[in-house]
C-alpha cells in the first residue's frame, strides 16, 4: 500500500482550541453587547463596513485592543479570546470595518515593531476605537506579485520622504495612518532594501482618490504620495526587513474567521425564512452548508490556536482562506439557485443575496488571491 | 499528540503494515479491541480521539478491512459507523494524497517533472485541502464523542456533519487523485484503486450524501439561523 515505509503523512495539524477563563460567559457578554446595538446588525460584508460610533462602543466595552498590553490601552487577553468575541462580530454581520484592520494587523505590528513615539501615538486611539488604518501594499504594478512596489522612501536631513503610488487601499478616506511596505534602498531588487512606514493620512503631499467599486460603493483608493516627508519613529522595525514584517502581517491578516464568515448573515437568513419545517430541498442544502461550516469554523478554531502557540500556521491559515472564500463566495449563487428570489423581491433574503452576489467575487481576490493561495498551498506540499 | 497516542500510532503502523503483506489485521492479537475498554475494566482505556488515529492509519495501510467495526465491536449503529469511515478516510485520502505528490514529482513529461507544472499544483492544493477538511472535521467529531462520552446521539450533530463533509470530499479528492496519475491509476496493478475504490464505498456506507444531508438539515432549520450559530459555538 501506499506509504507504508513513511510514518503517516498529515495534511493539517491539528491544535486545540482552548482559551483560558470562561468562554461561555465572554461570548455571552459580546451577545449582550450586540443585543443593544440590534439595529446595526445583519450586515452582508460586513468587516469592511464601518461605523465609528458602533467602533467606539466597541472599545468602550473593552473589546478593542484586546491582546494589547496595559500600558497603551489594551486589555491584556488571550488571542483566543479576541478570536471569540471577532467572530461573535461577525457572524451578528456588525458594522466593524471601521477599526478592523487597525485590531487585526496594524496594532500588533505597531507593538511589535514600532518605535516608542509610534506606540504611544496610535495604540491608545486603536483601543478606544478611535483611530483607524489601512493597508499600503498593493501598487499598480504590484498585485499578486508584491516584492515588485516601486513607492521609494529616501532619507534626507529633516526626515523620509515618500514618493510613489499605493492603490485598492480599503478605508484609506476613513483611516488616520497607513501602515506602507516601500522600497528604502534605492536600486534594490525584489523582496531586498524593502521598509515599513506608518504615514498619516493627513501629511503635506499625500492625496486620496475614491475608486468607486462595482457595487457602486466607496471603499478602496488609489493613494499618492509627492515627496511626503515622515519623521524618524514613522519606520516600524527594522530598515530593509519589512519584507519579513509584511510576511508577518499578512500573517495575521489571512488567518482570521472573516475567511469564511463574510455571507454569513445570508445563511441565518436563508434559514430563517425556510422555517422549522422546509420542504426537503431546502432542508437538504441547509444540511450540506451547514456542514461546511461548521467543518471551516473547526479548522478556523485550529489554526487560530496554532497561530496563538507561537507557531507559524501559513499553510493551515492558507487552506482555511481558500476552501472558507470558496464558500462564501458560493453561498449567495447557491441561495440564488435555491430560492425563489426575482429582483423585484425585496425581503431580507434577497436584498442580502443580491448585495452578497455583487460583493462576492472580491473574496478570492482581496488578502492574497485564489491562485497565490493554492501556490502557497502546494509549496507547502513540497511541489514547489 | 500525548505520548500514549504517539506509542499507540507506532503499534498501528507496524501492525497494519503487517496485515498488508498477511491479508488480515490481528486486531485481537495486537489488543485494539480493548482500545475504548476502560482500564478499570482490564482494557487499554483508551479515547475516541485515539481510536481516530489508530483507525486514520487503518485508513491508510488496509483500507480493504473492516478495522473499525471490529475494534469497536458489538452492532455498529450508523453513527458509529459513519465515524468509523470518517476517521478512514482521513487516512486514506492523505495516503492518496501523499501518493499524488510522489508520483507527480516523479513522472517526467515536456521535460519536467509533472509537479513543476501550476496547473498540477494548484488542483492538488484542492486536494490537500479537502484532506484537510475531513481530517480536522474527523477529530473535531472524535472531539465530540469523547464529550458525550461514546454517547453517540449527543454527539450526532458532529457525526452527521464530519460524514456529510467527508462524503463531498471523497468526490473530489478520488477525482483529483487519478486525474493527476494518468493511465498507469486506472490500472489493475498500480496501488492508487486500494484506495479510491474503498473512499468510493464509504461515500455510500452509513449514510450518503441525501441521508445525512437531510438529518443535519433538519437540526439546523429546527434550530433557526441564530439558533445554529448558538448551537455551533456552544458545542465547541
Ligand atoms: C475589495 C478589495 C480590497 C482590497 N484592499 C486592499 C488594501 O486595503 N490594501 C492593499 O494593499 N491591497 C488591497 N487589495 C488588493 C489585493 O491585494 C489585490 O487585488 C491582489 O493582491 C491581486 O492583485 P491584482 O488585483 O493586481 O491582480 P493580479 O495580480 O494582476 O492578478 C490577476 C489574476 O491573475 C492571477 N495571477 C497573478 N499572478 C499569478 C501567478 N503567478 N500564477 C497564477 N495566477 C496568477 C491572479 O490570481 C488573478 O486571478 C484589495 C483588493 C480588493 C478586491
Amino acid at each position: 500500500m501506499a506509504g507504508n515505509a513513511m510514518t503517516m503523512q498529515q495534511s493539517f495539524t491539528i491544535f486545540p482550541f482552548d482559551p483560558p477563563g470562561d468562554v461561555a460567559k465572554l461570548r455571552a457578554e459580546v451577545r449582550a453587547f450586540l443585543a443593544q446595538h440590534e439595529a446595526k446588525l445583519g450586515v452582508p460584508n460586513c468587516w469592511v463596513v464601518g461605523d465609528p460610533e458602533f467602533s467606539r462602543a466597541l472599545g468602550a466595552a473593552g473589546f478593542l485592543g484586546m491582546i494589547l498590553p496595559k500600558e497603551v490601552g489594551g486589555h491584556e487577553r488571550h488571542p483566543l479570546e479576541r478570536y471569540v468575541v471577532i467572530e461573535e462580530l461577525l457572524a451578528a454581520g456588525a458594522p466593524v470595518g471601521a477599526h478592523w484592520i487597525a485590531d487585526r494587523q496594524t496594532a500588533p505590528l505597531i507593538l511589535r515593531y514600532g518605535s516608542e513615539e509610534a506606540k504611544q501615538r496610535y495604540l491608545p486611539g486603536i483601543c478606544r476605537g478611535e483611530i483607524y488604518t489601512c493597508i499600503g501594499l498593493s501598487e499598480p504594478g504590484a498585485g499578486s506579485d508584491l516584492a515588485a512596489v516601486r513607492t521609494s522612501a529616501r532619507q534626507t536631513a529633516e526626515g523620509w520622504r515618500i514618493s510613489g503610488q499605493k492603490i485598492w487601499t480599503s478605508g484609506a478616506h476613513l483611516s488616520h495612518v497607513m501602515l506602507a511596505l516601500v522600497r528604502s534602498e534605492e536600486g534594490s531588487e525584489r523582496n531586498a532594501g524593502l521598509s515599513q512606514f506608518l504615514i498619516p493620512m493627513d501629511a503635506p503631499g499625500l492625496t486620496i482618490k475614491p475608486i468607486i467599486d462595482m457595487a457602486g460603493e466607496h471603499h478602496f483608493n488609489e493613494v499618492f504620495f509627492d515627496d511626503v516627508l515622515l519623521p524618524e519613529w514613522a519606520m516600524v522595525g527594522t530598515r530593509g526587513q519589512g519584507w519579513v514584517q509584511a510576511t508577518a502581517e499578512l500573517a495575521l491578516e489571512r488567518s482570521g474567521p472573516e475567511r469564511y464568515l463574510s455571507s454569513h448573515v445570508l445563511m441565518t437568513a436563508l434559514i430563517d425564512a425556510a422555517g422549522p419545517n422546509p420542504e426537503p430541498q431546502i432542508k437538504a442544502r441547509i444540511g450540506e452548508l451547514t456542514a461546511e461550516l461548521w467543518t471551516l469554523r473547526q479548522m478556523s478554531l485550529s489554526t487560530a490556536a496554532k497561530l496563538a502557540a507561537g507557531e507559524d500556521p501559513m499553510v493551515e491559515a492558507s487552506m482555511v482562506k481558500d476552501l472558507g472564500n470558496s464558500f462564501e463566495q458560493a453561498l449567495p449563487q447557491r441561495v440564488q439557485a435555491l430560492v425563489d428570489c426575482p429582483s423585484t423581491r425585496d425581503d431580507d433574503l434577497a436584498r442580502l443575496m443580491r448585495a452578497l452576489l455583487i460583493a462576492a467575487p472580491s473574496f478570492s481576490l482581496r488578502g492574497g488571491t485564489r491562485e497565490i493561495i493554492r501556490g502557497i498551498i502546494a509549496r507547502g506540499l513540497g511541489l514547489r | 499528540m500525548s505520548e500514549q497516542r504517539a506509542l499507540l500510532c507506532d503499534t498501528a503502523e507496524a501492525v497494519f503494515a503487517e496485515a498488508v503483506v498477511e491479508g488480515m489485521a490481528p486486531i485481537e492479537a495486537a489488543g485494539f479491541d480493548q482500545l475504548l475498554v476502560p482500564e478499570a475494566e482490564g482494557g487499554f482505556g483508551g479515547d475516541w480521539g485515539d481510536l481516530f488515529a489508530v483507525l486514520r492509519i487503518a485508513g491508510a495501510k488496509v483500507p480493504h478491512l473492516a478495522v473499525g467495526e471490529r475494534i469497536v465491536g458489538g452492532e455498529i449503529s450508523r453513527p458509529i459507523g459513519a465515524f468509523i469511515l470518517v476517521a478512514q478516510a482521513a487516512g486514506a485520502m492523505d495516503a492518496a494524497l501523499a501518493m499524488s505528490i510522489d508520483y507527480v514529482n516523479t513522472r517526467q513529461q515536456f521535460g519536467k517533472a509533472l509537479g513543476k507544472f501550476q496547473a498540477v499544483q494548484q488542483v492538488l492544493a484542492i486536494f490537500a485541502v479537502e484532506a484537510a477538511a475531513v481530517n480536522v472535521a474527523g477529530a473535531a467529531a472524535a472531539a465530540a464523542l469523547d464529550k458525550a462520552g461514546g454517547d453517540a446521539e449527543q454527539a450526532l450533530f458532529e457525526i452527521a456533519a464530519a460524514k456529510l463533509r467527508t462524503n463531498k470530499a471523497i468526490g473530489q479528492a478520488t477525482s483529483i487523485a487519478h486525474q493527476v496519475h494518468g493511465a498507469i491509476g486506472f490500472t489493475r496493478e498500480y496501488d492508487l484503486h486500494k484506495l479510491t475504490g474503498p473512499l468510493l464505498d464509504w461515500r455510500s456506507d452509513h449514510g450518503n450524501d441525501a441521508y445525512w444531508a437531510d438529518l443535519l438539515g433538519a437540526m439546523a432549520a429546527d434550530l433557526g439561523g441564530v439558533g445554529l450559530w448558538h448551537e455551533v459555538t456552544r458545542r465547541g
